[in-house]
């Protein structure tokens, strides 16, 4: 009888660390900040029950549009080229007389494992308006130099190829697992049938594919609509803006202005859960884009 | 009765970990004792040892908590949550939240700030006061304003390369544009780093009101500094002077080694940053009064949080290392400028120079600029007021800015901003 209700209870006792460490740190949070955006909430001093005010103010906000705007561009920018070489590299790496193939997989996540700040940095120098090596190149093809941070669409390119140059090497090899896992005898089959490459990659690898694409693409969303780190840090002279018209100043980047760099944890809480709203429709919308292409499948 | 113990270990090991944490938090309340929250990278920690070495007695708890607005947000949340240092430095754009909270803090009247306020330049002290006259900080420095100007490149110019001579080329901000001009015509080249810190930021403090009024009312939209600051920064980002470069950025620490501009608006603690982000320029540089003749930017504040276990002796602290005779050894020591204007015709102070901007009296150009300035009421949301402006007047500069409309724009996003 003792043993049985340990062996009923220890299972919970194994699990419960994963949840108590969410609760403390991811539902409790998530869940006061609902809380917190129903105030004017100054962290040292009064906090004034407001209701939705902090929303209305929100939705009216030139500051809130500009940001998500920001936030969607540049996350287009990012993800779109991001797959398609991330599918292109992981044909090559699939490649049967590839030479050091694991030396080539492996250099694949070198970008992954340096540090954002690193990355930004070097970007920053790389795209420098007077001294950046793009700026060089492009005047020696007879292009005038091109402020990147300063303009809206530099600022966007060079951030999203900073978010590519990070994580195109991880999305390279999910689809590089998964290519491994599609068999040979269907290319030979398709072979002897007359289909060119082209053909079978458009027949036989993208079908096969389909759901870690529908993956790739739901986490690359979520972690676009996040993107902080990398805007945070290009523009020096004003950061917690990505500029001085805001050129590049992301849905979080703007959270952490007003939460963190003016104090008003009322309001940034409301830009939070807009934010947890986005969020949560993109997935609804990629959860049912999924649903419908795994019913297509033959 | 496996179950049964394991209960009574948890329940043992709770106990254990919440006495632990129980002795931790009575230990603060010995008198000789303190704990002090500084930034990183100014060297905080030789004072502290001075300090020990005079009251070995003492066990100071000395924290780096990181830059000076990390340090602020990490004090906001201590606030908030209730464990607060003993002592805390706060820099001078981050205390007026602060100060519109007083609360917080521990009234340094109570402790006898009263009778150390005549040691203090006048318009740096009335930045910690509130609104009901409680003094929340001591200032510890104060920046001071000059132009660090590339004497080579003036030469180049056919401009003067004196510093007084050079400081005559402009009394005023109009003058200062039109040697610009001149500049400009003679090389080709830009003049200035940037319309909105060199500028308009510098203008904007030389007045009698800025961002609010004497009785603590928003008044941006109708301050005459203000106006004028800003078309002085306007005016300066249209002449085509300015390298287009803002203030810390990448590719204006390569400029300033490069010679893209010939000069910048230097605080005495800018310096020392011209100095690490272009050694190679040492004796080019000098360093000659501002446009307009006096100016402050930079400066921070020793302030002691209302649930502090130990205040006592944190004012002693404060006391003794921030009197005017001891912020002079600083200044000595480490350069940074004493908020203490007895102490500004002290031969230690007046004959400093330094080597690497041409042995120009470093001392007293700084302790000099600040002698004209008048006190101001700085408020809750005199920074983001600032940068608003600021980012109007860097918008034309790039070219996007219609410069004509840029006035209403800034005012527009300063409302939105603080929503008033």
């Amino acid at each position: 009888m003792r043993d049985s209700i340990g062996e009923r209870f220890a299972p919970y006792a194994y699990i419960a660390p994963f949840f108590l460490i969410f609760g403390v740190f991811g539902l409790f949070p998530l869940l006061f900040t609902f809380y917190v955006a129903l105030f004017d909430w100054n962290p040292v001093a009064e906090h004034t029950f407001i209701g939705l005010d902090n929303f209305s103010r929100l939705f009216d906000d030139p500051r809130f549009w500009n940001a998500m705007r920001n936030t969607v561009s540049i996350w287009v920018l990012s993800t779109v080229p991001q797959l398609l070489i991330a599918l292109g590299l992981a044909q090559l790496l699939n490649h049967a007389r590839l030479r050091f193939a694991t030396l080539f997989r492996m250099s694949m996540l070198v970008p992954y494992i340096t540090s954002v700040a690193a990355t930004t940095v070097v970007f920053a120098q790389l795209f420098d308006r007077d001294y950046g090596m793009l700026n060089w190149v492009l005047q020696q093809v007879g292009l005038g130099p091109v402020d990147f941070v300063q303009s809206t669409w530099g600022s966007h390119v060079m951030i999203a190829a900073m978010v590519i140059w990070r994580w195109t090497g991880y999305t390279t090899l999910l689809y590089l697992a998964s290519l491994q896992a599609i068999s040979r005898d269907i290319y030979e089959a398709a072979s002897v049938d007359g289909a060119g490459n082209w053909k079978q990659f458009r027949y036989i690898t993208i079908p096969s594919l389909r759901p870690v694409i529908v993956f790739t693409i739901v986490t690359s969303t979520i972690g676009g609509l996040q993107i902080f780190t990398e805007p945070l840090l290009v523009s020096r002279s004003a950061p917690l803006t990505c500029g001085p018209v805001r050129q590049c100043q992301t849905l979080t980047l703007f959270l952490f202005e007003q939460g963190f760099g003016q104090f008003k944890f009322g309001y940034g809480a409301a830009i939070g859960v807009a934010l947890f709203v986005l969020v949560v429709a993109f997935a609804l919308l990629n959860y049912l884009l999924s649903t419908r292409i795994r019913r297509e499948k033959p | 009765m496996n179950c049964r113990k394991a209960i009574a270990v948890l329940v043992a090991v709770t106990l254990a970990a919440a006495g632990c944490s129980g002795n931790d938090s009575g230990s603060g309340g010995d008198p000789k004792s303190f704990e002090f929250w500084s930034f990183s990278g100014i060297n905080q920690k030789a004072g502290v040892d001075e300090y020990q070495k005079l009251h070995p007695e003492l066990k100071i708890k000395l924290t780096e908590v990181g830059s000076s607005v990390e340090t602020a947000q990490a004090l906001t949340t201590a606030l908030a949550g209730g464990k607060v240092p003993d002592l805390v430095l706060i820099q001078g754009d981050d205390l007026p939240k602060f100060v519109e909270q007083p609360q917080n803090f521990v009234d340094l009247r109570s402790l006898g700030a009263d009778d150390a306020k005549l040691d203090y330049l006048d318009w740096v002290w009335s930045q910690s006061v509130a609104k009901d006259g409680q003094v929340l900080g001591i200032p510890t420095d104060v920046g001071g304003l000059a132009i660090a100007y590339r004497k080579d490149l003036f030469a180049a110019a056919k401009l003067p390369t004196d510093r007084d001579a050079v400081g005559k080329l402009w009394p005023t901000w109009d003058k200062f544009i039109e040697v610009g001009k001149q500049y400009k015509a003679a090389t080709g080249k830009a003049f200035v780093d940037n319309a909105a810190t060199s500028v308009f930021y510098q203008a904007v403090n030389q007045g009698e009101m800025k961002f609010y009024d004497a009785d603590r009312t928003l008044a941006y939209d109708r301050s005459p500094q203000v106006k004028l600051a800003f078309d002085f920064g306007l005016a300066a980002a249209q002449a085509g002077i300015t390298a287009k470069l803002s203030s810390f950025s990448e590719g204006w620490s390569a400029g300033t080694a490069k010679g893209d501009f010939a000069v910048l608006a230097a605080p005495s603690w800018m310096l020392g940053g011209i100095r690490s982000n272009a050694p190679a320029t040492k004796g080019k540089w000098d360093v000659a009064t501002i446009p307009g003749g006096a100016g402050n930017w930079g400066g921070s504040y020793l302030a002691i949080p209302k649930n502090a276990k130990n205040p006592k002796a944190a004012w002693e602290y404060i006391k003794e290392m921030q009197s005017p005779k001891s912020q002079l050894a600083h200044y000595v020591d480490a350069g940074s400028l004493p908020s203490t204007p007895s102490v500004y015709k002290d031969p230690k102070l007046t004959s400093h120079q330094d080597p690497f901007f041409s042995n120009a009296p470093t001392g007293k150009i700084y302790t000099d600029s600040l002698l004209g300035l008048k006190p101001f009421y700085i408020g809750p949301d005199s920074s983001v007021i600032g940068q608003e402006f600021q980012n109007a007047i860097t918008n034309v500069e790039q070219g996007k800015g219609d410069p004509a409309k840029a006035w209403d724009t800034a005012l527009q996003n300063i409302k939105t901003a603080i929503g008033k």
